[in-house]
């Protein structure tokens, strides 16, 4: 009941795009078609899956203040590399980015065509860099960051294609003409983050 | 009425391309469409003829609020006379009612009015009917003692931010009226929340007076059992008595125009009658709530928290009815699809139990719900359109 309050939380309070706005630019530009922003969403889902718990990890095991105290050598046991945090955690991102990257060229080319250049740019979506430092910096255990992680990736998803199906609609619209396009992704983007505080507090 | 017509009909060419007002004729042109039927006829094509337009889809919309309009008005002034203790007496209620009501429908007609014609002068549209019905539902979901600056804003963004950018009426995404409402609730929530705005009080007012609805009662009290939280309330001298007839007919306080389900089931079955409102999204509603608040009762553990309010005080507090009725049938911004209707509905029930009674920060979530629901209205009749499109073509090919 605890854990599952606490994905409820990252999900839709604590939303990582509505809340947050981390994650903007792949979410503003592959939030055209709703084929499209399903795929993202869930490779978005799937490597934060997996990037989270493993640089949780990385982060508790090697680097730390004190984390290297297993090794038994006296000189490693007070070292603080809490510094490495950032360049490891963007090795871990990319390593596994690639690899999604190739999976989806074998299995789906006509995805893989459709995301272009946005899946590798999930290696720099401050999404998935953000879910690791709030990881950090909120002490949660591993079983805490993994569902944390999904949760992340999964509001992720249900904000790109509840965008990608409005833009889908608004195409029938007749927008002003200086607002046509990233304008009124933007305006819309605030009045979906204004839906989503109906679970703020919660 | 020929005498009228004629008047309006001498000054015709001013308005006309080339006249001096020619900036204006949407504003003739509204003048024409609301009076009268206009003459235009289609020239070329073949078209599908109905007498049920725009025009008078909203204003059935209309005539479906005016039982709420009027009980809201009386309410409030029967909230006023009983904080202070007095008998509330049929014509000074609707005095009070009429004096703090009348001025916040004409602020919002009339400001949310400019923008409108702002926007159809500049854009070269026509002023549209749904206006009148925004107009109309915005200050109905407001308390009586809204500041007027506040309406004015409110209704500035509902319009603008709400529709307007998106192209005006049937192209917007979430209904204007209910972002004016959320606009306001969050960046002014002191003057939309609590339990001192939903009642006009006069000089004299009971001792310990409390104006709280009853979803605030449920949500904060210090019994041992819910129900009778709620009708304990009403046993202190000039607090409303939150017996289950009274929330029916809504001698309650809360927003001018929700605290009525009779009024609302009145405006449903209107609705539904003319074949205006979608029967499918409000019975979907009422199931999702239904549903939720059942599972909340199994939940609840004990007798006195808000999960075990039984399912039909969920249906008469709040702005249940008026939300089902007015807010989620909205033909715009609620799903499309015939299947998409009962899921959308179904899920506005369901969220508004969960935002009530698991959300602390918010007693009250039918708005919130309903909103958050327009967010996916596309998505869900997105998935039915392919869903039905896949089911067509396997039964082609098989």
């Amino acid at each position: 009941m605890e854990l599952l309050s606490f994905s409820i939380k990252a999900i839709f309070v604590e939303n990582i795009l509505l809340a947050y706005f981390l994650g903007m630019c792949s979410y503003l530009a592959v939030s055209k078609k709703v084929s499209t922003a399903f795929g993202l969403g869930l490779a978005v889902i799937f490597v934060l899956t997996i990037t989270t718990p493993m640089n949780w990890l990385i982060h508790h095991f090697f680097l730390r203040s004190g984390a290297l105290a297993w090794t038994n050598v006296p000189a490693l046991a007070t070292l603080d590399l809490s510094f490495l945090n950032f360049i490891c955690f963007i090795a871990v991102i990319a390593a596994l980015v690639q690899i999604v990257e190739m999976f989806i060229d074998k299995t789906s080319q006509k995805l893989y065509a459709a995301l272009g250049i946005f899946l590798p740019l999930i290696t720099v979506n401050c999404a998935i860099l953000g879910t690791s430092l709030f990881m950090v910096e909120r002490e949660y255990d591993l079983l805490h960051a993994t569902i944390f992680g999904m949760s992340s990736g999964a509001g992720f998803f249900l904000a790109i294609i509840s965008m990608a199906s409005i833009r889908h609609k608004l195409r029938y619209s007749n927008i002003p003409d200086g607002l046509r396009g990233l304008g009124i992704t933007m305006l819309t983007t605030g009045l979906i983050a204004m839906a989503f505080m109906a679970f703020s507090g919660m | 009425m020929k005498f009228i017509e004629d008047i309006f009909n001498k000054q015709r060419h001013h308005f006309e391309k080339g006249g001096k007002l020619e900036k204006l004729y949407p504003l003739f042109e509204a003048k024409e469409t609301f009076l009268f039927t206009p003459a235009q006829r289609t020239a070329s094509g073949c078209h599908v003829r109905d007498a049920i337009d725009t025009k008078r889809l909203m204003s059935t919309v209309i005539v479906a609020l005016i039982p709420t309009l009027l009980f809201g008005i009386y309410n409030v002034g029967y909230q006023y006379f009983k904080a202070a203790g007095q008998d509330p007496e049929f014509v000074s209620c609707m005095a009070v009612g009429l004096r703090y009501v009348v001025p916040i429908v004409i602020v919002s007609y009339a400001v949310g009015g400019v923008w409108e014609l702002l926007f159809a002068v500049v854009r070269k549209h026509e002023i549209n009917e749904g206006f009148l019905v925004t107009g109309l539902l915005f200050p109905l979901t407001l308390p009586p003692t809204i500041p007027l600056w506040q309406v004015a804003v409110g209704i500035s963004f509902g319009v603008v931010i709400g529709k307007e950018v998106f192209g005006g009426t049937g192209m917007n995404v979430f209904n204007p009226a209910l972002v004016a409402r959320a606009f306001l609730f969050f960046a002014y929530p002191a003057q939309i929340s609590g339990d001192r705005v939903w009642t006009v009080v006069g000089d004299n007012v009971v001792d310990g007076f409390s104006g709280a609805t009853p979803l605030l009662v449920a949500s904060s009290h210090e019994m041992t059992n819910v129900v009778d939280a709620l009708h304990q309330f009403g046993q202190h001298a000039g607090f409303a008595d939150f017996t289950m007839m009274n929330m029916f007919i809504g001698l309650i306080p809360g927003s001018i125009g929700e605290t009525s389900a009779l009024a609302g089931i009145i405006g449903a079955a209107i609705l539904i009658i003319t074949g205006v409102g979608s029967w499918t999204i409000m019975a979907a509603v009422c199931i999702g709530a239904l549903t939720m608040s059942l599972i909340m009762n199994v939940v609840a553990g004990s007798e006195a928290s808000f999960l075990a309010l039984p399912p039909l005080y969920h249906f008469v507090a709040g702005g249940f009815v008026f939300g089902t009725v007015y807010m989620a049938t909205d033909p715009v911004s609620a799903s499309a699809t015939p299947a998409g209707k009962w899921i959308y509905g179904f899920f506005i029930g369901v969220i508004t139990i969960i935002i009530r009674t698991a959300n602390p920060a918010y007693p009250e979530g039918m708005m919130l719900a309903i909103l958050f629901m327009n967010a996916f209205a596309p998505l869900i009749d997105y998935i039915v359109v392919r869903q039905h499109m896949s089911w067509r073509l396997n039964r082609g090919q098989a």
